[in-house]
C-alpha cells in the first residue's frame, strides 16, 4: 500500500469512528434519518461561510455548518409543534429546501474549483493526501486527518464524559429530566456534535458516506450486542472494516471511493444481518421454524387439557378431528406435531385418540400460567 | 345436521400468537343470535386479538370461526365492525358524512362511487346516533364521544347481523355512553348480535346479557347470570380481586351491590 | 413590449416546462397519499435507491430510452422499499435506521456504478449524471411521451380506485373487514408512488425528488380538509413548482433545475404555512388575539355586573372607567368597553360613565355567577 493510500485509509478510519459514535446515539433515539437530513442541510452554511471567508479550511465553515445543522433540527421541531405537519413530513420538507439552496449557491459560482456539486456528494478523498497540514512549513500529514481526527476525538471525549447522562437521556428522557439532567440540552448537544461531525466528514468523504457511516455500522453492531459500551466499540470497528473494504473495492474497480465505501457499509451490514448469532436473519428463521413446532405441540397439550373432563373430550381428542373439525391443521402438520409430542412424552396415543401425560399436563399448565 | 339454528358466532379452538408470544390459547365460544355480549379480561388478555382473529385481520395459528354457520369470508355482508377509536388518524382530511359512507364501500363494488342512496342511508345512521348536525364537519373537530358515534354510524351503514365493537365506551362522555347503550338495545330488539370489548365491571349486568371472560385462554363464556361470578373474575383478573372470593355477584344476595361498588372499575 | 408568456413560444422551453409541470402534477397528487400514509421518508429511500437501477439498466441494455431507465429505477426503488420492510420485520432495527442504511448503501452503489460508467462511456455520452440533480433542459419529445403515458396511467388508476385508496389510507383494518384486498391495494398504491417518483427523476434528480412528494401535499394540507381537494391542490402546487422551476432554470444560466423546482415548491409551502386561512400561522395569531379580546371583554362585563349588582336595577347604575380599572389589573379596559358597546351589551352616558344594557346585565350575570 502506498503512502497516499495509507493516508486515505487513516482519514477514512477516523471519519468512520466519529460517525459511528454519534450515529449510535442517533439510532438509539430513532433519529437515524436526521443523519441524512443534517448532512444535506449543512450545505448552505458551508457555502455561505466559504463565500465570506474565501477559504475552505477556515474554522468558520465548521461553525457555520454546525449552526445550520442545529437550526435544521430546531426548524423541524418547530414545524412539528405547529401540528400542521408530522415530523417525517417536516423533515422531508426542510432538508431538501436547505440543500437546494446550497446547490444553487454553488452552481451560481461556477468555475470555482474548490466547491463543486460532485464534491458535495462524493467528497474528494482521493485528493485528500495532497492537502497537507503544514504549520510553519513542517509537514504533519493530510489536513483532513487532523481535522477529522480532532472532531472524532472530541466526539469520543464528550461521549465518555457524559456517558451516563447520554445513556439515561436516550433510554428514559422522562427520568433524566426528573433527575435534572436537562434532556433538551443533551439532545441539542448531540445534534451539534452530529452537525460538526457531518461537516468535518463531508469535506473529506461527501454526504453519501456521512450518512452511510453514521447509520450502517451502528445498525450492524446493534445485531451483535445489547450493551451500549460494546455497541459503540463494535460500531467503530465495523465502520473501519467497511471503510477498508470500500477502499479495496475502489482501488480494484478504479471507482468512486465514497461510493465504494458506502457499498462497503451496506455489505458489512448484510453479512452481519445474515449470520449474526441470535439476531441475524438465519438465526431468526431457524428460531421461527423451531418455535412453530414446539408452539404447535404446546397448543396440542393445551387443547387436550382444556377439554379434559368435559363431555366433548372424547371427540376433541381424536387425531382426525384436530385437522378436520376443530383445530383446523392440515393432516400432514397434525401428524408431525402428534409424532413430536409423543416423542417428547407429552401425549400418548390410544388408537385414534390422544391422552395427555403428566408431563404434558405440566407443559400445558405452565404455558397457560406463564402467558397469562 | 341439527335442528337448532347455527350460533351467530362460533369459535372453535382458536389459538393466535404474535411471533413467539401467544395471545390466545385454544379459545372456544358460542354466541347465540340476538345477544349482547361483553368480552372482558385484563390488559393483554387478548380481547382485541379475539375480535381481529374472528374478522380475519390477524391470522390464527389454529382454530375455526363460523358466523351464522359459515366461514367469515362467506359471511362478510353479515358483519359490522367498530374498531378502537385510536386506531385511525383523526386528522385525516375527510368529513363525518364521508366516514359514515365508508360503511358501504364493501357492498358498493369496484369503480362505483357512493351516491344519493348512500348519502341518505348515512344521514339516517347519523340521526340514529344523534350526530345529524355534524355531517359536513371535518373529523378532527369532533370530541372523543362524537368520534365514537361516527364510528357507530359507519357500522350501522353496514346493516349487519353481527356487530363487533372494540372498546366503544373507552373515554366517551355520559351522553355518548347512553346513546351507545340505547343503540345496543335497539339492535338486540331487531335480533342482531353485538359483541363488545368492555372494561367497566359495574355496568356489565345492566348493559349485557352474555359475557366472555378472557385471560389468554377462555375463563368463562355464557349468560351473564351464570358466567359473571367472583370465581371467574378472580381467574380472569388474578390476585387483584381475591378479596371478592367470599361473594358471588351472579347470586342476587344482599351483598351484590356492595360487591360491584367495591369492585369499581378495573382499568389498565 | 412582449407578454411574459411569449417566452413559451420557444419549442424547447415549452417542452421542458410542460414536462416539468406534468411531473410535478403526478408527484404532487401521489405525494398527498404518501404523506397521509406516513410514507414521506420512504420517498427519500425510493428516489435515492433508484440511481443504481438507472445505471444498471443502462449498463445492461446500453440503451438510454427513458422507458428502460425508468423501469430500472422502479425495480431498484421497490427493491429498496422491500429491503427496509424485511430488515424491520426480522430484526430489532427500527424503520428510521433501516431506511438510512438502505438509502445510503443503494445510493453509494449508484455512485460507484456511475463512476465506472463515466470512465468507460464518458459522462456526457451516457448523460446519466443529470439524474443526480435533474436537468429538465435535457427533456426531449421522446421523454415527454414516456412521462405523459406514465403520468396518465398513474392518474387513471388513482381515479378508478379512489374510494378504495381513501379507505385504505384512513382505516386499513376496516377495509380488511369489508373484504377489500388490502395487501394488493397497498402494493398498487405504493407502486404508483414509486412510478411517480421515478418519472420525476429526470427533472428533479434522485437527491431532491423526495421533496416533490412531501412539499406539495404539506402545502395543500394547509388549505383544505377534504381528500379530493387535497389531492387536486397538491397536484396543482406540484405542477406550478415544476413549471416555474423549469422555466426559471432554463432562462437563468447556471441554475440547476432540480434545486430550483424544490426552492419553488418550498416557497409555495412557506406561503401556505403562513397565510392559509384557518390553518395558517397568521390565522392562528389572529384567532388567538380575538380570543384574548373576547376574554378581556367578558372580564370587564362581569366586573360591571358585580358593581351594578349592588343596585336594585343593574341597568341603571353607571360606573366610571377608573372604578372598573381598579376591579382588576387588566389592561385595555376602554377597548373592551368599546367592544361591549358595539355588541349592545353596555353603553356610555354623556359624562363617560358606563352601564349595562338589559342584554348585558343578563350575560354579565351568567359570566359572574356561572349559572345561566
Amino acid at each position: 500500500m502506498s503512502a497516499a493510500m495509507l493516508e486515505i485509509m487513516a482519514i477514512a478510519v477516523v471519519t468512520a469512528a466519529g460517525c459511528a459514535v454519534v450515529g449510535t446515539f442517533l439510532m438509539l433515539r430513532r433519529l437515524a434519518m436526521l443523519a441524512d437530513a443534517i448532512s444535506h442541510a449543512i450545505l448552505p452554511g458551508i457555502v455561505v461561510a466559504f463565500f465570506l471567508t474565501g477559504n475552505l479550511s477556515s474554522p468558520w465553515l465548521a461553525i457555520a455548518a454546525a449552526a445550520t445543522g442545529v437550526l435544521t433540527v430546531a426548524l423541524v421541531e418547530a414545524l412539528t409543534r405547529t401540528r400542521r405537519l408530522r415530523e417525517d413530513a417536516a423533515m422531508g420538507l426542510v432538508f431538501p429546501a436547505l440543500f437546494s439552496l446550497g446547490i444553487v449557491l454553488i452552481a451560481r459560482q461556477a468555475g470555482n474549483v474548490h466547491l463543486d456539486v460532485d464534491a458535495v456528494l462524493l467528497g474528494e478523498l482521493a485528493f485528500a493526501p495532497f492537502d497537507r497540514f503544514a504549520p510553519g512549513g513542517v509537514d504533519l500529514g493530510p489536513r483532513h486527518l487532523w481535522l477529522m481526527g480532532g472532531i472524532s476525538l472530541l466526539d469520543l471525549l464528550l461521549v465518555l464524559v457524559f456517558y451516563k447522562e447520554l445513556k439515561l437521556a436516550t433510554f428514559d428522557p422522562g427520568l433524566a429530566a426528573s433527575l435534572g439532567l436537562a434532556p433538551v440540552a443533551i439532545h441539542y448537544g448531540l445534534m451539534t456534535m452530529v452537525s460538526l461531525t457531518a461537516v468535518g466528514a463531508f469535506d473529506a468523504v461527501g454526504i453519501v458516506l456521512v450518512v452511510a457511516l453514521m447509520v450502517g455500522p451502528p445498525a450492524a453492531a446493534y445485531l451483535l450486542t445489547d450493551r451500549l459500551g460494546a455497541l459503540l466499540g463494535l460500531a467503530v470497528l465495523l465502520g473501519t472494516v467497511a471503510a477498508a473494504l470500500g477502499l479495496a473495492l475502489a482501488t480494484w474497480l478504479d471507482a468512486s471511493i465514497a461510493g465504494c465505501m458506502a457499498v462497503g457499509v451496506g455489505f458489512v451490514f448484510l453479512v452481519v444481518y445474515l449470520v449474526a448469532p441470535g439476531r441475524g436473519l438465519l438465526a431468526e428463521l431457524r428460531r421461527r421454524r423451531r418455535q412453530r413446532w414446539s408452539f404447535a405441540e404446546i397448543m396440542l397439550t393445551i387443547h387436550l387439557l382444556q377439554h379434559a373432563g368435559q363431555p366433548e373430550e372424547d371427540d376433541e381428542a381424536r387425531i382426525d378431528h384436530l385437522h378436520g373439525k376443530h383445530v383446523g391443521w392440515t393432516p400432514d402438520f397434525t401428524r408431525t406435531v402428534v409424532a413430536g409430542a409423543v416423542r417428547r412424552g407429552l401425549v400418548v396415543r390410544e388408537g385414534e385418540r390422544l391422552r395427555l401425560t403428566d408431563s404434558g399436563r405440566v407443559t400445558a399448565g405452565r404455558a397457560l400460567s406463564g402467558s397469562a | 345436521m341439527t335442528d337448532t339454528p347455527a350460533a351467530a358466532v362460533e369459535v372453535t379452538d382458536l389459538t393466535v400468537a404474535y411471533r413467539d408470544r401467544p395471545a390466545l390459547w385454544d379459545v372456544d365460544l358460542e354466541v347465540p343470535a340476538g345477544k349482547l355480549m361483553a368480552v372482558m379480561g385484563p390488559n393483554g388478555a387478548g380481547k382485541t386479538t379475539l375480535i381481529k382473529a374472528i374478522l380475519g385481520l390477524v391470522r390464527p395459528a389454529a382454530g375455526r370461526v363460523r358466523i351464522h354457520g359459515r366461514p367469515y369470508a362467506e359471511q362478510r355482508r353479515l358483519v359490522g365492525y367498530v374498531p378502537q377509536r385510536g386506531s385511525v388518524d383523526w386528522d385525516f382530511p375527510t368529513t363525518v358524512l364521508d366516514v359514515v359512507m365508508m360503511g358501504r364501500y364493501g357492498t358498493l363494488g369496484w369503480l362505483r362511487r357512493p351516491g344519493t342512496r348512500e348519502r341518505e342511508l348515512a344521514l339516517a345512521a347519523l340521526v340514529k346516533v344523534g350526530m345529524e348536525d355534524f355531517t359536513g364537519r371535518q373529523i378532527a373537530q369532533l370530541s372523543g364521544g362524537q368520534q365514537q358515534r361516527v364510528f357507530l354510524a359507519r357500522a350501522l351503514m353496514q346493516d349487519a347481523q353481527v356487530y363487533f365493537m372494540d372498546e366503544p365506551f373507552q373515554g366517551v362522555d355520559a351522553r355518548t355512553e347512553r346513546a351507545i347503550v340505547d343503540l345496543l338495545k335497539e339492535l338486540r330488539s331487531l335480533g342482531r348480535t353485538v359483541i363488545v370489548v368492555h372494561h367497566d365491571l359495574q355496568t356489565v349486568t345492566e348493559y349485557f346479557d352474555w359475557i366472555t371472560l378472557l385471560n389468554v385462554r377462555r375463563i368463562a363464556s355464557g349468560p351473564v347470570a351464570e358466567a359473571f361470578t367472583a370465581e371467574n373474575l378472580r381467574l380472569a383478573y388474578g390476585g387483584r380481586v381475591e378479596f371478592l372470593q367470599r361473594q358471588n355477584p351472579a347470586d342476587p344476595a344482599p351483598g351484590d351491590d356492595e360487591f360491584l361498588h367495591g369492585f369499581g372499575r378495573i382499568r389498565p | 413590449m412582449t407578454a411574459p408568456w411569449e417566452i413559451y413560444a420557444d419549442y424547447t422551453l415549452r417542452t421542458v416546462s410542460l414536462g416539468s409541470a406534468a411531473l410535478g402534477l403526478v408527484s404532487g397528487a401521489l405525494g398527498a397519499f404518501a404523506v397521509l400514509r406516513r410514507q414521506s421518508l420512504l420517498g427519500d429511500v425510493v428516489s435515492h435507491a433508484a440511481l443504481p437501477g438507472i445505471v444498471l439498466a443502462f449498463m445492461l441494455t446500453g440503451a438510454k430510452a427513458p422507458l428502460v431507465l425508468v423501469t430500472g429505477a422502479a425495480l431498484a426503488g421497490w427493491g429498496a422499499a422491500l429491503l427496509v420492510m424485511l430488515v424491520v420485520g426480522t430484526t430489532r432495527i427500527k424503520t428510521d435506521t433501516a431506511m438510512g442504511l438502505v438509502l445510503s448503501s443503494f445510493f453509494g452503489l449508484g455512485l460507484l456504478l456511475l463512476s465506472v460508467v463515466q470512465r468507460t462511456a464518458g459522462a456526457g455520452q451516457a448523460g446519466l449524471d443529470r439524474f443526480l440533480f435533474g436537468q429538465a433542459a435535457a427533456l426531449v419529445g421522446d421523454d415527454l411521451v414516456t412521462m405523459a403515458v406514465l403520468g396518465i396511467v398513474v392518474l387513471v388508476v388513482l381515479t378508478l380506485l379512489w374510494k378504495e385508496f381513501k379507505l385504505l389510507s384512513f382505516d386499513p383494518a376496516f377495509a380488511g373487514t369489508l373484504g377489500l384486498p388490502v395487501r394488493a391495494l397497498d402494493v398498487v398504491l405504493t407502486s404508483l408512488l414509486v412510478l411517480a417518483i421515478v418519472t420525476g427523476l429526470q427533472a428533479v434528480g434522485v437527491v431532491l425528488m423526495s421533496a416533490m412528494i412531501v412539499a406539495p401535499a404539506a402545502a395543500a394540507r394547509q388549505w383544505t380538509d377534504r381528500l379530493g381537494r387535497l389531492v387536486l391542490l397538491s397536484g396543482a402546487f406540484g405542477a406550478l413548482a415544476g413549471l416555474a422551476g423549469a422555466t426559471i432554470s432554463s432562462l437563468v444560466p447556471r441554475l440547476p433545475t432540480g434545486p430550483t423546482i424544490i426552492l419553488a415548491i418550498t416557497a409555495i409551502t412557506l406561503v401556505s404555512l403562513l397565510a392559509a386561512p384557518r390553518h395558517g400561522w397568521l390565522a392562528g395569531v389572529l384567532r388567538a388575539a380575538s380570543q384574548r379580546r373576547q376574554a378581556q371583554a367578558d372580564g370587564v362585563l362581569a366586573d360591571l355586573y358585580r358593581l351594578a349588582a349592588q343596585h336594585p336595577d343593574p341597568t341603571r347604575a353607571p360606573h366610571a372607567v377608573d372604578v372598573l380599572r381598579t376591579m382588576s389589573d387588566r389592561a385595555g379596559v376602554r377597548t373592551a368597553l368599546r367592544q361591549l358597546a358595539a355588541a349592545g351589551l353596555a353603553e356610555a352616558d354623556p359624562d363617560g360613565r358606563w352601564r349595562l344594557t338589559a342584554a348585558g346585565a343578563e350575560r354579565g350575570r351568567v359570566l359572574a355567577e356561572g349559572t345561566p
